[in-house]
């Protein structure tokens, strides 16, 4: 122990500053991991602190539907005999905010919210002026908006909005506020206002969608068999009975899985940061063949050797990671103070500390040691196969790595610990198997991409101009370290013109869903007594396709749940079966003669339209994969009434298309005879902006109940977060690309004293020091052309794979960016490589020469 | 000391095996200094190395100290090596990133020898180097390396001492110092010493002289006893 211990101190003494390449790859995937972990659980440390305050209750009942007696009734008896209760309602619905006379009105999507004085039981609203929320601000018809509302209808407080055809005062501005769902889609931003006064706009009495909200606060002992006791006696009905315990282990379970997944990237770059690990480790081992071969000779046996260099391995792996542990907490601190304030209120929190967590970084260290013992264990074998024969023929260098089946066998092992590594990040095999499935065949991929292209340089070998023949010579010449640098700067250019490419695909489908065909606004909400006017207005403005086509069509829609399914080889009945078969949630119905321009059956037979056998459905072919087959009889309820039909047609729906919109459940025209129901219509509305600013506002105007959504806005909106995850995505590639330049710089640095011999008897011969830098310019230039094609070549495969498997659009390829990828990789690395050779040229040919 | 039954070399070269030591016995007994000469490439350091265990023999066996080194393994020669035989090379080969005194210091830790600082020092005194013994190798003299090579190879009191071209490396003044060492170590400590050398005064001052040509043992010329 004394002589590995003694031979771990002198070998790094005279070899850290050679491996500091080694560390610096380890310090970079390890930090990697560190900060995203930390974030991520520092988000998750602050939601402990809050949980109540995202429900803003400790119970809560949440149904779609108003609250009946029965059920009122129920949530009273369940809280007889306890003591110090107390209950308030809220309601949710999206419509539309106006400002301005009608016609010229400025219109907007808002989510209002109407609240009862006992909101919020937990949690503070945090209001622009910054005074203390009080259920006052909201007396005589006040409201609360989300700062986008002011700034959309170019209002500003004290100025009124109408909702429905009441008006409200603006009183203040949220900046933040409690009961709100986490991550949830938003249709616009908030309105907060009595609930009284949002019952007296009559909105509430139309059919359109509200989400009613019961919380209690109750004693903690007596939360969880009050909520047991909600769900047994409400299991019959539509109303969702949770705590605050639930709601916070919901997000904590969307929190978990995003920590575990965000980890994997980190993990992914770790193991770049390990190409590079053995990487330098190759070239380790081949400078201390002799030492190796001299220890042997004076009696070290081969596993008192490897102990030397694995122990030094292990401490480099550890100092790699303590170094990747203060890179996280200085990108962590190094983050805007406007960015963390950003992503706390996104999240719902008033602060996040921003600080590497200890879990993280032990969990960091453990991996960034593993990784780096795992990588530099394939070349250190290679020290079994010293021979100390070698030392009594002078010049002779012993070349290693041919096969030999313990390597082998270790790159099993290594794959397999790696699995169990990733799974273990990713908190799923599944996952951890896909994860490095994938890089290894990204790598085989890109190796054997790299090694054709290699090979594809051999007629320059043969130019007569010297500089480039011998630029082609040191890109095959043994023992280089072509296929490492190709490997690790090819995946980071791979990952960053990917998701370029990947991105720009998807933006090119979506605009292409808004072709001039495409229907691009959306109307819902329209009340039966209503279509007649709305479908004037549309006639008046004449909003048919290609402005003088047919009036868009008004669809009736009515929201229906499923009861049971039952036939011959379906069983679906109760609430638990129902939601089991992911048939749980609200349906939007409707009923029509025909099938539409963007449907076809696939099985049974669709209706005619004169026929009177009664109720039929038609489904879309996803549910049959849910259990639903043709013949089963379908019950659904619709407010209250259940409704019974067998199922006599599946449709294929072309959801590109999206003119007619895309129903699961289509019935039979007369199933909803009588039942109260809404309409809603697709529409491509007018082409300004502007224009369609006032379309929007002659229909609220008229029709305050009615919402008219901006498609083109929603797809900014898609865009944009598109645009944040690309810069997500990017901002990982571009570190996989620095690790990807810090191997090359290392691999420059290790394979150095070759260099200086080479160069020493180039410039003996006659050789200047310019023309060995239009070599090394060559060698770099064509490394780099190498690299990028490797780069953009894998990510066209893998863009023209995900669009058209995964993600089902079509494929266009990308040429600027593809090109723009092998230029700027090309670039970086003839730049890093020849400022790395820089002295190499500078040294004195008979300082070398000597030296050998 | 050193018993060689029937010991041959062969190695496949290209497509044809090459025989470098033809089958030969040899015994060199304790105490003895012995020379290996012959042009290059008659086998000289191939020899040297079998008897090392560097290297194993196509044929034959070889006992060293009693040990049938032949019937060893990789880990066992080691050891071997490290118990009973120091090496000299003509390249030095010390570790390049040990200082002189580190360099004398390895094989007493590889084989776990108690105080093995005193011992080193006591080395690095005996061959003249104690003011450079934290210098590296890098910073030492041809002469200067060999001799820490030597201390080195003594280190662990080897009963055997195998030198290849000692002084091959060094310019005549230094090699005569360094043959002064080796005979020096072979009449005070009774070592046996197998050196392969060109070196015609070195060969003069040895107990018994080996010739070899075309890897067979060409003459042997036994020199009369030095009275020391």
């Amino acid at each position: 122990m004394t002589f590995v211990l003694a031979m771990v101190w002198r070998e790094l003494r005279a070899t850290w500053s050679r491996l500091l390449f080694f560390f610096l790859c380890v310090a970079v995937g390890v930090g990697g991991i560190i900060a995203i972990r930390s974030l991520v659980q520092n988000v998750r440390i602050a939601l402990a602190s809050e949980a109540r305050s995202l429900t803003a209750g400790d119970v809560y009942l949440r149904s779609d539907q108003p609250w009946g007696e029965e059920i009122l009734d129920t949530v009273l008896a369940n809280l007889a005999g306890i003591t110090d209760v107390s209950v308030t309602e809220t309601v949710d619905t999206v419509t539309m905010a106006r400002v301005g006379a009608d016609g010229a009105a400025q219109t907007k999507v808002v989510e209002v919210r109407a609240v009862q004085d006992g909101f919020p039981f937990y949690g503070r609203f945090v209001l622009q002026s910054g005074r203390d929320y009080s259920s006052v601000l909201l007396n005589g018809r006040g409201a609360l908006v989300g700062p986008e509302v002011l700034t959309q209808l170019g209002i500003s407080v004290g100025d009124a909005i109408l909702i429905g055809n009441s008006e409200f005062r603006i009183r203040d501005v949220i900046v933040a506020e409690p009961g709100r769902q986490l991550g949830g889609f938003s249709f616009g931003p908030r309105v907060l206002v009595a609930y009284d006064d949002l019952d007296q706009t009559g909105l509430l009495d139309l059919a359109i969608r509200a989400e009613r909200q019961v919380l209690l606060k109750l004693p903690e002992a007596s939360i969880d068999s009050v909520v047991d006791s909600l769900r047994e006696d409400l299991a019959q009905t539509y109303v969702n009975v949770g705590s605050y315990r639930r709601t916070e282990n919901r997000i904590e379970r969307h929190l978990g899985r995003a920590e575990d997944y965000l980890s994997l990237i980190g993990f992914v770059i770790l193991i770049i940061g390990g190409i590079g690990v053995w990487s330098v480790t190759r070239v380790f081992v081949q400078q201390r063949l002799r030492s190796v071969a001299v220890m042997k000779c004076l009696g070290a046996t081969t596993e008192r050797i490897l102990s030397v260099y694995v122990v030094q391995v292990a401490l480099l792996g550890f100092s790699g990671s303590l170094l990747g542990a203060v890179f996280a907490q200085v990108g962590l601190m190094s983050l805007p103070d406007s960015l963390v304030a950003q992503a706390a209120e996104a999240t719902g929190f008033g602060s996040v500390s921003i600080s590497v967590t200890k879990s993280a970084i032990a969990q960091g260290m453990v991996i960034g040691i593993m990784v780096s013992v795992l990588f530099a264990l394939v070349p250190l074998v290679d020290i079994r196969n010293v021979k100390p024969i070698m030392l009594l023929r002078s010049g002779e260098k012993q070349q290693l790595g041919g096969f030999d089946w313990l390597r082998v066998t270790l790159v099993g092992i290594i794959a397999i610990l790696l699995v169990f590594v990733a799974s273990w990040q990713a908190d799923s095999l599944k996952v951890g198997g896909y994860v490095v499935g994938g890089l290894l065949a990204v790598g085989v991929v890109l190796h054997f991409l790299s090694r054709m292209l290699v090979r594809g340089l051999k007629p320059i070998e043969d130019a007569r101009w010297f500089p480039l023949r011998h630029a082609a010579l040191n890109l095959r010449r043994p023992g280089n370290q072509t296929r490492v640098i190709l490997l690790a700067v090819g995946l980071g250019s791979f990952f960053i013109v990917g998701i370029r490419s990947v991105q720009e695909n998807l933006v090119t489908a979506f605009s292409l869903e808004l072709r001039d065909d495409m229907p691009d606004m959306f109307m819902m909400d329209i009340q039966e007594d209503q279509v007649e006017g709305v479908r004037g207005i549309l006639e008046e403005t004449s909003l048919g396709q290609d402005g003088n086509g047919p009036v868009p069509e008004l669809l009736p829609v009515l929201r229906a749940r499923v009861v049971s399914v039952t036939g011959p080889e379906t069983d679906i009945q109760g609430r638990e079966a129902v939601r089991q078969a992911r048939l749980g949630r609200e349906y939007t119905v409707t009923y029509r003669e025909h099938l539409a321009a963007n449907e076809r059956v696939i099985d049974g037979r669709f209706w005619d339209g004169i026929s009177a056998r009664g109720p039929e459905v038609s489904i879309v072919d996803d549910l049959v994969e849910r259990g639903i087959q043709l013949g089963d009889l379908v019950t659904v309820n619709v407010l209250g009434r259940e409704i019974v039909a067998p199922v006599t047609s599946v449709r294929t729906v072309d959801w590109d298309d999206s003119r007619a919109g895309g129903f699961m459940f289509v019935f039979r025209p007369g199933t909803f005879d009588g039942a109260p129901h809404s309409y809603i219509s697709f529409l491509q509305g007018p082409a300004s902006r502007e224009d369609r600013g006032v379309f929007q506002s002659v229909v609220v105007s008229r029709f305050p109940n009615v919402s008219v959504i901006d498609g083109s806005e929603v797809i900014r909106n898609i865009r944009r977060v598109l645009e944040y995850v690309a810069v997500a995505i990017t901002a990982v590639g571009s570190i996989a690309m620095g690790v990807g330049m810090l191997i090359l710089v290392g691999s420059v640095a290790m394979t150095k004293f070759q260099r200086l011999y080479e160069s020493a008897v180039f410039k003996t011969l006659g050789a200047k020091s310019s023309g060995l830098l239009v070599m090394y310019v060559f060698e770099y230039g064509l490394l780099g052309v190498i690299a990028g094609i490797v780069g953009s070549g894998g990510a066209l495969i893998l863009t023209w794979a995900l669009t058209r498997e995964v993600l089902e659009i079509a494929w266009l390829p990308v040429p600027l960016t593809t090109g723009m990828g092998v230029v700027v990789t090309a670039m970086m690395v003839l730049v890093v490589g020849v400022i790395s050779s820089i002295d190499v040229l500078r040294q004195k040919p008979l300082l070398t020469l000597r030296a050998e | 000391m050193i018993e060689l039954h029937g010991v041959s070399k062969t190695v496949q070269s290209g497509e044809n095996p090459l025989t470098i030591v033809h089958p030969l016995d040899l015994e060199v007994p304790r105490g003895q200094l012995l020379s290996i000469v012959g042009p290059s490439g008659s086998g000289k350091s191939t020899l040297l190395g079998l008897i090392a265990g560097l290297d194993m023999p196509t044929t034959g066996s070889i006992v060293v100290n009693g040990v049938d080194i032949t019937s060893l393994n990789e880990d066992g020669l080691a050891e071997f090596r490290g118990r009973t035989v120091g090496f000299v090379f003509q390249f030095f080969h010390l570790m390049p990133s040990l200082t002189a005194f580190e360099n004398i210091l390895v094989p007493l830790e590889i084989i776990g020898r108690s105080n093995p600082h005193a011992r080193a020092r006591s080395l690095i005194s005996e061959v003249g180097l104690t003011g450079r013994s934290h210098h590296y190798p890098s910073q030492l003299s041809g002469g200067e390396q060999q001799r820490v090579a030597i201390a080195r190879a003594l280190a662990n009191t080897p009963a055997v001492l195998l030198a290849d071209e000692p002084t091959g490396n060094l310019d005549s003044a230094t090699g005569r110092s360094i043959i002064d060492l080796l005979v020096d170590v072979n009449r005070r400590h009774g070592t046996t010493v197998v050196l392969v050398t060109h070196d015609n005064d070195l060969a003069a001052q040895t107990d018994v002289t080996l010739v070899m040509r075309d890897g067979r043992t060409e003459k042997r010329q036994v020199l009369p006893t030095s009275s020391g």
